[in-house]
């Protein structure tokens, strides 16, 4: 297989209250079949041998499903192509002598720790304030006591595929949340299961959001563009309306 | 009003008002459009409807209506510029490279500067308004008496290249502003987001800058004179 | 020294509700003094920990990652299986209990295999009471596909990612109890050691990922949720950051290490195409419910798939096992394929793999019917291979996948450590040799959801607890011993890499303690891997610094452990002389290449006891045995 060799433009930041800057790096050997974090392993191989710190990134599944990874190459979270990871994007999207500009999710609300890493705490938050149904262990009727069409099920799922990666933040020009907790509250909301706390839940889970500094939706549906899961921005309708809803009953 | 403030602690109630306010204000443009298509066909029919307006007891009215108008355009810019500083806010640090998406992504030049379409709307209205509405009162003699010649005083202001230009430049920015904000209005109301309703708000947009366009447009091309 | 696994008493059926009613219990209002560490939130940790915490304990949950939804347990494509018997096709709790202990091969103890089978059934209910979004059929009723080594359809999915559904659902349960203040989660913490207080395990020692600082937490009992250590072999299925530290570092502390040498072997990977690759993708095994596994007949034949006629293919699987066909258990159907490409029939540049052919099922059921059912998968195959898998074969090969072993348990989930428990994929007792697909998320959130909840509160109702802090010299000395080896590996500044060094070890152990093992290999193995690991400390480089992150350290620190750790992976290999589910001994097979069990000598479980760097471990033996699940040869033909 031949092999090519790559620019990389890579945002370095030693610490969260450090400054960072881009630092170029060639790397050799870059072969089609090699995912994009494949290949930051080679050029983090190359600097072990000249003995500097490796360039820190999150990943860990390496198959598009666990929501680690995650940056934004050449100017668009997870890089060129739809509906992939950053560890699902390979190499042959690109050809020998490219550069690769490659930098943190940038957000007040994912701030960087370090390098490319950078903490997604806020959605794990917005999670615990509303995005769970309250079903205690041991206290559920039979699966099937509860019969759910196959096309609600399947709308469902649709939503609830979301990886929770921040790739829709961003992505956003606003750096909004929305995409994300909207997958949320429509996977709930569909489901018979999530009524009895659709509006508190919806009202909560909006509260956390507006918290960890978020911005707004601008329904530019960039976010959507960028999803690994494709998840549609047509779930953010049924969190607006759902919030509209509670909070003009005054919930 | 513990609803409305509960609405407005959240993005998305301020996006839903700012979509409110703007898709009303749009309804008016429409209105306002359809009238200022008067002037190239009859200086009277013109004069005369905004005559109409104007007259007892249809002035309570419109002053109302001119009141609420005040309330829409206030609400959408101080929703607006609110939003929008907080969304500045929400990147304090700016990518190196930044790509649009592409793919189902709506992202356009007019959405990305609707912040800046709108505060030249902020700066066209009341100009606008003083230029017109408290402009120069020419009175003209009808059958039924006199009423004020609105019509002439478009035809002198647009007779200023300058001011035509202006006013071009402010029209075209009215129908990008519309342009992504008839769809995004509906969206942020929660009006599931469809190609069809984008569309057809893109062509409205288009309609009501040409709309405007034509009485500047016919004014510079001689149109009007006496 | 015999083991004893603490199988309660009585018929089989009857065990786990008369152990019910009879453990010991824990006042409501007295839990919340109790604190409960859970080191890992996938499937088993975050179900535990939610559940302790909705009991009312005050529960402290590690992740090394940086939030509980991405644990690996999210990566399980196909399914979960549970005796509803929903289909009406003869399922029964007996039968799961069954195919489970004939499917690992008779050497999972039964006890706890027919407890999994029972609360298999209320696993589904309380996922479907989260929200977990199962695949439906259009009346609305609950939807069930086949998996190997079944003869009857009772895996619930959610389209191809029903592990992903699951660990969602159990982390928003667990969230939900972030939110009531009863659990606290730590995450991008790494559990370095366990702290042992009067021969109890009371608590343990971690890095804090981010800042490098070490941290101490105290508790009344420990759970080790830590999955499986597929990453020995360097290539593995499993995430990056699955290792055995924590397992291995618990052993050090005198915890049993059980059957390590049982790992499987998936059938269905994508295969390798180069040494760059960091991992292997699985494919679900659902795909075998409709693909069709063949190689071409002659070896050699370079043609394409599409122009090889049917006359010359041959589908190996349904024709030497004409019952199960192409859905035989995973270590039947690894060993298939590893034997037909070693005759040189394997396809591909690199001829280790072989087709899974989906033309038959695109002609019977239509593209559209095959894309909803595996669509998802199709699309992560030609991501990855740049290949159409609805115009041509996909090609699989065998990839380790699952680890059968782990630390040694009784029936309450504990370990010979006192206050140490251990679920899911980082305890051995319920797969025996080899797993059957679909049954690792039923165990995982089996033992999180319904099993520790109870038998913690054995543990805890039952003990005298004093009050330990974490200013305890044993804390101290768990400290300083792991600041110790932070600071050799930092030191060493040797030539090789961590990636390198790992990758050598990778090498040997699928080599010689993969899919089929014999005793030169082993006994060749268990010198090099002594050779590494000496080579490993001398000559690792280990670059950057401890104080911040720093994924070479965490890495360097992992592969430590996989180091030592590798070590009773070869001996446990070596000592059962006998071949049984992924354990294929070379000397051990019939005539026609199936394992040959020895029952007589090696119907045990070999649990290894840690002595010492470079010393040799004890082996201590927990014998099997089967009551209800009649010993035989397994026959998938």
């Amino acid at each position: 297989m031949s092999t090519m060799t790559v620019k990389v433009r890579v945002w370095r930041q030693p610490s969260p209250d450090q400054e960072g800057r881009l630092v170029d790096y060639a790397v050799d050997n870059v072969v089609a079949d090699m995912s994009f974090v494949e290949m930051i392993d080679v050029l983090n191989e190359q600097l072990v041998a000249k003995g500097e710190d490796t360039v820190a990134f999150d990943s860990d599944c390496r198959e598009g499903i666990c929501g680690s990874c995650g940056c934004v190459v050449n100017g668009v979270p997870h890089g060129p192509g739809t509906g992939k990871t950053a560890c699902q994007l390979f190499m042959r999207a690109f050809t020998d002598g490219d550069t690769l500009v490659v930098e943190p999710f940038r957000a007040k609300a994912f701030p960087v720790l370090k390098d490319l890493c950078v903490d997604r705490g806020a959605f794990d938050r917005i999670i615990a304030a509303g995005g769970y149904i309250s079903a205690n262990t041991g206290a559920a009727q039979d699966g099937n006591q509860m019969l759910i069409g196959k096309d609600i099920a399947e709308k469902a799922f649709d939503a609830a595929a979301c990886i929770g990666c921040g790739a829709c933040v961003a992505a956003c020009k606003n750096a909004s949340a929305v995409l994300f907790v909207s997958a949320k509250v429509a996977h709930l909301s569909y489901l018979p299961q999530g009524q009895p706390e659709r509006t508190r839940r919806v009202v909560r889970m909006v509260e956390q959001m507006e918290k960890e500094g978020f911005g707004a939706c601008s329904n530019e549906g960039e976010c959507e563009a960028v999803c690994p899961k494709e998840i549609s921005t047509l779930h953010i309708q049924i969190l607006q309306r759902d919030y509209l809803r509670a909070v003009l009953r005054g919930a | 009003m513990k609803r409305i403030l509960a609405l407005l602690s959240s993005d998305i109630g301020r996006k839903a008002l700012m979509g409110l306010t703007g898709l009303l204000m749009i309804g008016f443009l429409i209105m306002h459009m359809a009238a200022n298509l008067l002037v190239p066909f009859s200086k009277e029919a013109y004069n005369a409807y905004s005559h109409t307006l104007t007259s007892s007891p249809q002035i309570y009215l419109i002053t109302l209506v001119e009141l609420a108008l005040l309330a829409l355009f206030a609400g959408h810019f101080v929703t607006g510029i609110v939003v929008t500083l907080k969304n500045w806010g929400a990147r304090p640090v700016a990518y190196q490279r930044k790509d649009p998406a592409g793919g189902p992504s709506r992202k356009s030049l007019a959405s990305s500067t609707m912040i800046y379409t709108g505060l030249v709307m902020l700066a066209f209205v009341p100009l606008h308004l003083a230029t017109f509405k408290y402009g120069t009162v020419y009175e003209v003699a009808t059958p039924t008496g006199e009423v004020r010649d609105l019509y002439r005083l478009a035809i002198e202001v647009f007779r200023n290249p300058l001011q035509s230009a202006w006013y071009l430049i402010a029209l075209a920015l009215l129908g990008a502003h519309a342009w992504h904000g008839f769809g995004s209005g509906f969206e942020s109301l929660g009006v599931a987001h469809k190609v069809g309703l984008r569309r057809f708000g893109q062509a409205l947009a288009v309609i009501l800058m040409l709309g405007f366009m034509v009485v500047p447009v016919y004014v510079l091309l001689g149109g009007g004179a006496s | 020294m015999i083991l004893d696994g603490k199988v309660p008493s009585g018929p089989i059926e009857a065990k786990w509700n008369n152990h019910k009613d009879h453990i010991n219990l824990v006042n409501p209002a007295n839990r919340r003094k109790h604190t409960v560490i859970v080191v890992g939130t996938g499937l088993a940790g975050a179900s535990a920990a939610a559940s302790l915490g909705e009991l009312g304990y005050n529960v402290l949950a590690l992740t090394i990652l940086d939030s509980p939804r991405r644990s690996h347990s999210i990566a399980a494509q196909g399914g979960i299986n549970a005796a509803k018997n929903y289909k009406n096709d003869g399922d029964s709790v007996f039968r799961l209990f069954y195919d489970t202990i004939k499917g690992g091969d008779y050497r999972a103890r039964e006890g706890n295999v027919y407890r999994l089978a029972q609360v298999s059934v209320d696993i589904i209910d309380q996922c479907v009471a989260q929200g977990v979004p199962f695949a439906r059929e259009y009346g609305g009723l609950l939807d069930n596909r086949s998996f190997g080594g079944a003869q009857v359809s009772r895996t619930f999915y959610a389209r191809g990612a029903t592990g992903q559904q699951l660990l969602i659902g159990a982390y928003s349960a667990l969230m939900r109890q972030v939110d009531a203040g009863s659990v606290k989660i730590l995450p991008r913490r790494e559990m370095l050691d366990l702290v042992m207080v009067g021969g109890r395990a009371r608590g343990i020692v971690c890095r804090n990922l981010i800042t490098g600082q070490y941290e101490r937490y105290a508790a009344d009992a420990v759970l080790l949720c830590t999955g499986g250590y597929g990453n020995a072999y360097y290539l593995s299925t499993n995430a990056g950051n699955c290792n055995v530290t924590a397992g291995w570092r618990c052993a050090r502390r005198g915890a049993y290490f059980a059957n390590p040498s049982f790992a499987q072997i998936h059938p269905t990977c994508i295969p390798e195409s180069g040494t760059h690759q960091s991992k292997l993708t699985l494919m679900s095994e659902s795909l075998r419910n409709d693909g069709r596994v063949w190689v071409p007949k002659q070896g050699g034949d370079k043609r394409s798939a599409s122009d090889i006629p049917e006359s010359d293919r041959d589908y190996y699987l349904e024709r030497r096992y004409p019952a199960f066909g192409n859905l035989v258990p995973r270590d039947v159907a690894s060993r298939a394929a590893k034997a037909v490409c070693d005759e040189g029939r394997g396809v591909g540049a690199t001829g280790r793999s072989v087709y899974l052919d989906f033309a038959d099922a695109i002609k019977r059921l239509g593209e559209d019917v095959v894309r909803e059912r595996y669509g998802n998968l199709f699309d992560m195959y030609q991501h990855i291979s740049d290949e159409n898998p609805y115009r041509e074969p996909m090609r699989i090969y065998p990839a380790v996948h699952y680890t059968m072993g782990g630390l040694w348990v009784d029936y309450n989930l504990m370990s010979n450590l006192e206050g140490l428990f251990v679920l899911g994929e980082a305890n051995f007792s319920d797969h025996g040799a080899n797993r059957l697909g679909a049954s690792a998320l039923m165990q995982g959130l089996a033992d999180g959801y319904f099993v520790i909840p109870y038998t913690l509160g054995n543990y805890i109702g039952g003990t005298k607890l004093e009050t330990v802090t974490t200013d305890h010299d044993a804390f101290k000395e768990a400290q300083d011993s792991v600041d110790k080896r932070v600071k050799g590996l930092l030191a060493a500044n040797g030539s090789k890499s961590v990636k390198e060094h790992h990758r050598g070890l990778g090498r040997v152990l699928w080599d010689r303690v993969g899919m089929a093992r014999n005793r030169d290999g082993l006994q060749q193995a268990l010198k090099e891997v002594t050779a590494l690991r000496g080579e490993y400390q001398q000559n690792v480089r280990v670059v950057g610094k401890g104080e911040t992150i720093n994924k070479q350290l965490e890495y360097a620190l992992r592969v430590d452990d996989f180091m030592e750790f590798a070590d009773i992976m070869v001996r446990d290999a070596l000592d059962r002389e006998e071949s049984c589910g992924c354990h294929f001994r070379e000397e051990y097979q019939t005539e026609d290449g199936e394992c040959q069990r020895n029952d007589g000598d090696y119907a045990y479980v070999a649990a290894w006891e840690f002595k010492g760097r470079d010393k040799e471990p004890a082996l201590l033996k927990e014998p099997l045995e089967f009551k209800s699940a009649e010993l035989k040869q397994r026959n998938y033909k």
